[in-house]
């Protein structure tokens, strides 16, 4: 199937751009640059658009069909851009508490419940009887590192992490590693099917795209030339300096 | 000897990243060239979460947060569209997005024209819509589960929400039967939580990245979260939906760099123990 002008300029520009942006891992160049640089700015771009898009959609339509309570959000808000004034800045001060408090106010609402009580609960009612035995020592385990985290925790009285005392913050330490390495090994996890992903479209998007397999190269090339140092670059020199 | 042995233990701590990228991009490519085809079981939560959109009544309406950003498409954009080809293959579920992240209405076109509900019968306005981009993340999830209509009177692309069948009935969180999120932030994924499970006790399924699981398994734990799951694992979900995709395509990828870096983080550890035996020798 024959693809339009536009999709096929998009897949060539993303597939530029992606090679660009992973030679940084190799070494710093200007084609990485240029990438960054371009990307930031359609990034703020796209950002400014839809920050239109949303004051015309959530704010003037409503607006313009009658409900007049808008206005007092629009001067809310333009009062926000008084902070770029060098003796009424503290206005802005008043949107931002009102924001800051909707939001503070919002999330809390529910944050005892979905991030304390739930969890105690379910911590507490762990079964290590009456299950399994593989279940029953996973859910040991968790109990004893639970507890002990939270004894690493308690700062107020040193004493108690002296001693034989200091063999519950070793386990505590010991529990805590282990989450950390689970982390590390999520977080390879996301790069590499986030690597994947742009390679997979280098693969079969680009690549069959007719001229692609001549750019690839003369892509390469171009990039580990920029990787050289400037000074042993036989063209262009750096300029001297002043 | 052991000036020799400390030089090689040196070394190998020291070796330069662009060796190890390298050996990586090698990793990475052969197995994209000559698929291994390792097998990929099926893990309870992909299980689980299938099963959960299957047990759906007819009619049932689902909110999605298309959550995701642009740099997060490549891991949660595959167990996305394998999850929206189980939705529209089962038929007379009703899907209504909203994206809490600004590129969210565009993931969601990308994700449309690579799973085409027109395939299976289905049409945008009466099995299938979206809203748009809301701002302010739990600002708005608290807006959307409380009034959705008073919110927005139009879907993404402008149109009146009264002209399309699909939100007779749509309110609040209390008219939907299920919520998934797809998303790269913890502020999506969390806010759901808070903002929707919590009041109202809407079902929640959940895809993040990888990397943050740690963070979201304690409320899959407390049963706030019916199956948490890793957009890597989009392989195992075009398994159960039968529709084969990048997930599949990245299993043996994810498998063998996964063990070159285990290799890379065994020999760094041999040699950094290796280093130090051989200083406290001398």
């Amino acid at each position: 199937m024959a693809m339009d002008l536009a999709s096929v300029t998009s897949i060539w520009l993303a597939a530029l751009f992606t090679i660009w942006a992973y030679s940084y891992t190799f070494r710093d160049n200007m084609w990485f640059k240029f990438a960054e640089h371009t990307y930031v700015g359609a990034a703020a771009g796209n950002l400014i658009v839809l920050g239109v898009d949303n004051v015309i959609r959530y704010g003037w339509i409503p607006l313009t069909k009658g409900s007049m309570l808008y206005i007092v959000v629009f001067l809310l808000g333009i009062l926000l851009f008084s902070r770029y004034h060098g003796k009424y800045f503290w206005i802005s001060r008043f949107p931002l508490a009102l924001m800051v408090g909707i939001g503070i106010g919002l999330s809390m609402r529910s944050t005892v419940t979905s991030e304390f009580i739930a969890q105690i609960q379910s911590t507490a009612t762990m079964k290590v009887l009456g299950v399994d035995p593989w279940t029953a020592f996973s859910n040991l385990i968790f109990i004893i590192i639970v507890l002990c985290v939270v004894y690493f925790f308690v700062f107020t009285f040193p004493g108690i992490h002296t001693g034989r005392k200091g063999y519950i913050s070793k386990i505590a330490r010991y529990g805590m590693m282990a989450a950390f390495g689970y982390s590390f090994a999520n977080g390879f996890l996301s790069r590499i099917t986030m690597i994947f992903g742009r390679l997979d479209f280098l693969k079969a998007q680009w690549l069959p795209l007719p001229g692609a397999m001549v750019a690839l190269p003369i892509v390469l090339i171009l990039l580990v030339y920029a990787m050289i140092p400037a000074e042993k670059r036989p063209w262009p020199k750096p300029k001297p300096a002043k | 000897m052991s000036k020799q042995e400390k030089n090689i233990w040196e070394k190998l701590e020291n070796l330069p990243r662009e060796f190890l990228y390298g050996l990586l991009l090698i990793a990475f490519i052969l197995p994209m060239i000559n698929p291994i085809g390792l097998p990929l079981p099926i893990t309870p939560e992909v299980k689980k979460w299938y099963d959960t959109i299957e047990a759906l009544p007819n009619g049932a309406a689902i909110i999605i947060d298309q959550g995701y950003s642009g740099g997060g498409e490549p891991e949660c954009g595959p167990f996305a569209v394998a999850v929206y080809h189980h939705i529209f293959k089962k038929g007379g579920l009703r899907v209504i997005g909203v994206a809490t992240t600004q590129e969210g209405p565009l993931l969601w076109d990308k994700a449309m024209a690579e799973v085409n509900p027109e395939k299976y019968g289905r049409k945008y306005g009466v099995d299938y819509i979206m809203l748009g981009y809301f701002s302010g993340v739990e600002t708005a999830m608290a807006a959307l589960g409380k009034d959705l209509r008073a919110l927005t009177s139009t879907d993404y692309k402008g149109a009146s929400l009264d002209q399309y069948p699909i939100m007779q009935g749509i309110k609040g969180a209390t008219t939907f039967d299920l919520l998934i999120c797809y998303t790269t932030g913890g502020d999506q994924s969390e806010g759901w939580v808070r903002q929707w499970y919590t009041p109202y006790k809407t079902p929640y399924l959940c895809n993040v990245l990888a990397l943050m699981m740690p963070t979201m398994l304690p409320y899959q734990k407390a049963g706030q979260i019916v199956s948490l799951t890793k957009g890597a694992q989009a392989g195992e979900m075009e398994l159960l939906v039968k529709k084969p995709g990048r997930g599949i395509a990245s299993a043996d990828v994810m498998t063998m760099t996964g063990l070159l870096v285990t290799a890379f983080v065994v020999i760094g550890n041999i040699a950094y123990f290796a280093r130090r035996a051989s200083k406290k020798k001398a």
